[in-house]
């Protein structure tokens, strides 16, 4: 219990993963413009996430080790990840059309989001058990889910700031994302696994 | 003639690689492996030459398969071609250069999730012939190993003080006893050394009159 | 429905094929690695011992320990790996390793948890260095660090009792035979440590063990219900202390035969006849 507790705070504060660990840049940037976008990509990124910890965990333990196959891991993970968002896709779509409205456009988008796949990697690699894995992948989504928020509250009001004309577009975002990176370092430290 | 011609439209392949359609500088694509592992030099060099293996590769089968691969299974098939040239480079690093693999760690299996890479199968070996693509891909690769040389370069100077460290030829640019600007080793200086170099490509792109 | 097969078919041929390859390329790099990985971990273990030429692992306990070899093929000495015990803020992990006359060559903590500045003490050369070239008795002469007494307590008792584990198991240690009849009768208090330490009162009648009592001890509960009855039983039963500690607690089990061969020495050395105090 102990532990899951650290997990989860390990990985949305100390180590979070878009502002410590750079995994999923890509989206962090692209779709933290405005507020409505960013929670739309974040529930979708927890569902996923969450989804696909469980799956490669399974994939990975009950099938490649026991056939020695663990030289497949990456193709396999991204098969499964790229799989369960195609089901995740179509599920959604079937049973709850409304919901898919809100996130069915960043669904595709979850793909090349290298957080999934590295939550995935890092669950194997740190020799969680399952419950562990499952709570590290939600730590992981809610941290980068946070990360987004904060980005895009921060940059709604940076519409109407006078940006330099050199700066502007991703540039000064990259410098945002680097001072709230360094607010995030007063994390550094506080708890390890 | 024809081939004089080609040779041009090759040359120009690589060449847009590196400068007008730099993936990092001018697509703003693969920041994660780009932020991630520029605090040194070496590893920064290391992660441009395993992405431009990878993405020369790539762009090579998948331009030859092109015909092959229906259009509704294209994006499994590419991912698998990527995922494949992955894990190969990431056995070769394990087995040949272990420091590196260490260094570079997960972004290594993460190259597969690049989105230069993925994209350039999307916009471009997937339509265009096996030449064309691995100039393509030559030229993108290089234009990513350069930007990350660019920014390693930047940050390992400011942040450690040193000049390709952990290498036989590390140097101590300012001398032993210079206080370097950890923060640039940080991740938080990762962001906003990115970010300034994007402005200063923006003015010095806009004075040259590229676009 | 050609086309689902066409589409289902192409996936399936991209991915066998991909399998083939990198079944190709991990064969033929697998060895490799495994050959880098044994080198790495040959020149770590040339920090303890210089002489090493070929190692072998041997498990005991749930833990894993290599037995050091030189050119000719004698035992140097055994390093133990990932080895655990619980110091005060957490599980330390830790090597260690001991020659082949049971002294101490060193230690390295992997991980732990214990509080920077105080109990960290324990990753520190100065502490490290005061274990180096103790053989198992002289382990307990090291001196905990006041202001971190319970870790620094802790790694003592724990590489005393995994230097004894390790003696017994791979260096044929012999320890001195002591003979029970020769002590008076009486009880005896004996102290030793098992995970943490303890002490025992032992009473001897007629040149026979007939009691054993553990009178101080904080050990894990569910490891002394495991090891207390047991060895007691065992050591009266037989009346020798060459019990087997196999118990599911060895820690345990090993500190409270510690103890009573504490107990019985003591007697022995003051000539009996005396007997302890009951701090009741």
């Amino acid at each position: 219990m102990e532990k899951l507790i650290s997990i989860i705070f390990i990985y949305i504060f100390v180590e979070n993963f878009v502002l410590q660990r750079f995994f999923g840049i890509c989206p962090f940037l692209g779709v933290s413009r405005k507020m409505e976008t960013a929670v739309g990509m974040s529930m979708a990124v927890v569902f996923v996430m969450t989804l696909a910890t469980l799956v490669t965990w399974l994939a990975y333990t009950y099938v490649l080790v026991p056939l020695g196959l663990i030289y497949l891991q990456i193709v396999t993970f991204i098969l499964v990840i790229a799989g369960l968002v195609q089901l995740v896709e179509t599920v959604l779509r079937k049973i709850s059309p409304t919901l898919y409205q809100g996130l069915g456009i960043f669904l595709p988008l979850i793909t090349t989001n290298c957080a999934v796949l590295a939550v995935a990697l890092l669950a194997v690699q740190n020799e969680f058990t399952l419950v562990e894995a499952v709570v590290f992948g939600i730590a992981a989504a809610l941290g980068f889910s946070m990360a987004l928020i904060i980005m895009a509250g921060i940059r709604e009001r940076l519409e109407l700031a006078k940006v330099p004309k050199a700066l502007q577009g991703t540039a000064i975002t990259l410098i945002t994302a680097g001072i709230l990176s360094l607010a995030f370092m007063g994390f550094k430290g506080m708890l390890t696994l | 003639m024809k081939t004089m011609s080609n040779m041009n439209i090759y040359l120009q392949d690589i060449s847009r690689g590196i400068v007008r359609d730099n993936p990092t500088f001018r697509l703003v694509l693969g920041m994660c492996p780009t932020l991630a592992v520029t605090v040194y030099l070496i590893n920064g060099l290391g992660m441009g030459l395993s992405t431009a293996v990878v993405l020369i590769c790539s762009n090579v089968v998948i331009s030859a398969l092109r015909r092959y691969i229906p259009d509704q299974v294209r994006i499994p098939c590419y991912i698998v071609i990527i995922a494949t040239f992955v894990t190969v480079v990431e056995m070769l690093l394990k087995a040949f250069q272990p420091k590196l693999y260490a260094a570079l760690g997960v972004f290594i299996p993460l190259i597969v999730v690049n989105c230069i890479i993925l994209g350039r199968a999307e916009a471009f070996a997937g339509k265009k012939p096996v030449l064309r693509s691995l100039f393509d891909g030559i030229g993108i690769g290089l234009g990513f190993t350069v930007s990350l040389f660019i920014l390693s370069a930047l940050r390992e100077v400011i942040g450690s003080g040193t000049f390709l460290a952990d290498t036989a030829y590390a140097v101590h640019v300012f001398g032993e006893s210079f206080e370097p600007m950890a923060v640039f080793s940080q991740p938080a200086g990762a962001f906003i050394a990115l970010g300034l170099l994007l402005g200063l490509t923006n003015v010095i792109f806009k004075k040259l009159k590229i676009d | 429905m050609r086309n689902i097969l066409r589409l289902t078919l192409t996936l399936a041929a991209v991915s066998i094929f991909s399998a083939v390859i990198l079944a190709v390329v991990n064969s033929w790099t697998e060895p490799i690695i495994a050959e880098r990985q044994l080198q790495d971990y040959l020149e770590s273990v040339r920090l303890y011992f210089p002489d090493v030429a070929d190692f072998e692992e041997k498990e005991l306990e749930g833990n894993l320990f290599d037995l050091v070899y030189d050119d000719s093929g004698n035992l140097i000495g055994v390093i133990g790996k990932n080895l655990e015990y619980s110091g005060y803020g957490g599980p330390v992990v830790y090597t260690l390793a001991v020659d082949q006359s049971a002294a101490i060559v060193g230690y390295n903590i992997v991980s732990h948890s214990e509080t920077p500045g105080l109990g960290d003490i324990i990753t520190k050369p100065e502490f490290h260095d005061r274990f180096v070239g103790k053989t198992l008795e002289e382990l307990d002469t090291v001196d905990t660090v006041s202001g971190a007494t319970v870790s620094t307590s802790a790694i003592i008792g724990a590489i005393r009792g995994m230097t004894e584990a390790i003696a017994k198991a791979f260096l044929d240690y012999e320890e001195e035979v002591i003979d029970i009849t020769q002590v008076p009768d009486g009880t005896y208090r004996g102290e030793g440590t098992g995970l943490k330490p303890m002490a025992v009162e032992v009473t001897v009648e007629a040149g026979r063990i007939v009691k054993i009592e553990v009178v101080e001890q904080d050990e894990t509960p569910t490891y002394f219900v495991l090891s207390y009855p047991l060895i007691a039983d065992r050591i009266i039963e037989t009346q020798s202390l060459d019990v087997d500690t196999a118990t599911g607690a060895t820690f345990s089990a090993t500190g409270i035969v510690n103890c009573v061969k504490d107990a019985l020495t003591k007697a022995l050395e003051q000539g009996g006849g005396e007997e302890s105090e009951d701090d009741e």
